[in-house]
């Protein structure tokens, strides 16, 4: 029973992914489903501010209570789930443009969907499903880890918000140079999250494009070919652009904006709340020091524990269910709260400089006190 | 003796030629994970596949790649049989040769 309630509490977004999709589908003041639970996960991973977890955990013979083939199913499947969510968004942007009449039918029998749509429920439509899209991005980043099948999977997941180069970026640059000047995804202190969404995704976008060309450079290939990860990450996004310019023109085009700006905003938003402001020597190891561990009970559970970053660097190659609580750096907060302290950069560095400042007493070695001090002077956290 | 094994629990030998040792590796497990869990002081760094630390010659036996090692590797090395021991999970028994100084690719 124990195994049984380890395993199914990973299914949060699954199941609230899925609740999202009907809210659309059903529509009238349902189409604000997505916005809300991510309204209401805010205040749940706050109130359980003091609740921490230790990861899924073994048994007593040392297995891992966390069941491989079902957690890989589940993330499996989240890919259709959210090519649902994309179809059920234009199919609204369909009627939308087309002017369908506001009205109720019952489907099923029991059923009640709104047809038609207003702008303003179109625009909570577009807004639901970005909070939703964007939570995809834990399956891409824990498949683009697993490799072998999980790895064009994982470039889907992330193509369907316009970021397929992410999964390149994200392994071959990120978990290198972490904590460092040359990862685009680590924030240096003073940065708001705002410049850093910016910054962070043109830097990967531009890290991969610079893969490639030097890959395809070695191997005597031409920079536009099948061959180029970069080109080819962008043409994984063609199919929705496609789906949502054929549903409605202009406005297709603007709600998939949206979409995609919310995702890639809580993309980054991760990456933001993971490293800010942690200092490492280049070519230095990679130590536990150099994440942030976010450990509340229910972003454990609700981000597969993504959170528990400081064991995923030093041991990458590892399934979310076997990562330990290692004793690294933790902010004490969720991301849930953490995504909302960001939101407002003079909260979230009056915090963080307090945190930095017992980082560097505590965690840092001398070469990165060093280092820490110098950033510390021009970020205004001296 | 080895086949018979391998049958037994879908595990492959690996036999390191210039460190004289060798290991049993899972089916679908990783031959670094395999490595330092059975105590070998394997090179390694990122283990995921971008820094090229855990290099090492393949003398003979066959594996899969379960990522593209063209990112790390260039074409000189690929041809000489080099792989990456944490991207690489084992499809018959090996035999392999690996400098236990090296570092990553392109690091001093």
């Amino acid at each position: 029973m124990k195994k049984f309630f380890i395993n199914v509490r990973y299914f949060i977004v699954p199941v609230l992914c899925s609740i999202t999709i009907l809210g659309i589908l059903i529509g009238g003041p349902f189409v604000w489903t997505g916005a809300i639970l991510f309204l209401v996960g805010i205040a749940i991973d706050t109130l359980v501010i003091n609740y921490h977890t230790k990861g899924a955990g073994f048994d007593e013979s040392g297995k891992p209570y966390g069941i491989k083939e079902l957690q890989n199913l589940v993330m499996y499947l989240m890919l259709p789930i959210f090519i649902i969510l994309q179809a059920v968004l234009a199919w609204r942007i369909y009627q939308y443009t087309n002017g369908t009449d506001l009205g109720t039918i019952s489907l099923l029998g029991w059923l009640p969907v709104h047809t038609g749509i207003t702008g303003l429920e179109l625009f909570g439509a577009s807004v639901s499903a970005g909070a939703f899209a964007g939570l995809g991005i834990i399956y891409g980043h824990e498949l683009s880890h697993t490799k072998d099948i999980g790895w064009p999977i994982s470039r889907i997941m992330m193509g369907l918000s316009g970021a397929a180069h992410f999964c390149y970026a994200h392994v071959y640059n990120h978990h290198l140079e972490l904590a460092h000047e040359n990862d685009p995804a680590t924030s240096p202190r003073g940065r708001n999250l705002y410049k850093h969404f910016w910054l962070s995704h043109m830097g990967q976008s531009k890290f991969s494009f610079e893969l490639e060309r030097d890959k395809l450079k070695k191997q005597g290939k031409s920079f536009f070919s099948l061959n180029n990860k970069w080109i080819t990450g962008y043409l994984i996004s063609l199919p929705t652009i496609i789906l949502f310019v054929w549903a409605g023109g202009l406005v297709g085009v603007v709600c998939m904006f949206l979409v995609w700006t919310i995702s890639n905003f809580e993309l980054e938003a991760l990456n933001y709340m993971e490293h800010y402001g942690l200092v490492r020597e280049e070519d230095e190891p990679i130590e536990h020091r150099h994440s942030w561990d976010n450990d509340t009970a229910f972003t454990s559970w609700f981000f597969i524990e993504i959170g528990r970053q400081c064991d995923h660097h030093v041991r990458g190659e590892t399934h979310f269910w076997e990562l330990d609580d290692v004793g690294g750096p933790n902010p004490g907060w969720g991301y849930f709260t953490g995504f909302t302290l960001a939101l407002i950069p003079p909260l979230w560095h009056a915090l963080l400089k307090k945190k930095l400042d017992q980082w560097d007493k505590t965690y840092a070695n001398d070469a990165e006190r060093e280092i820490a001090n110098k950033i510390n002077k021009q970020a205004g956290y001296a | 003796m080895f086949s018979l094994f391998q049958k037994k629990d879908k595990s492959f030998f690996v036999k390191i030629l210039n460190a004289d040792k060798d290991i049993i590796v899972r089916k679908e497990e990783k031959l670094l994970t395999a490595a330092l869990e059975k105590g070998i002081e394997w090179p390694h760094y990122c283990r995921v596949g971008s820094c090229g630390t855990c290099r090492c010659k393949l003398i003979k036996g066959r594996v899969r790649h379960l990522t593209d090692f063209g990112y790390v590797l260039d074409r000189d090395q690929i041809n000489e049989g080099y792989i990456l021991a944490c991207q690489s999970v084992l499809k018959s028994d090996i035999e392999v040769e690996i400098n236990f100084k090296q570092k990553a690719i392109g690091r001093k």
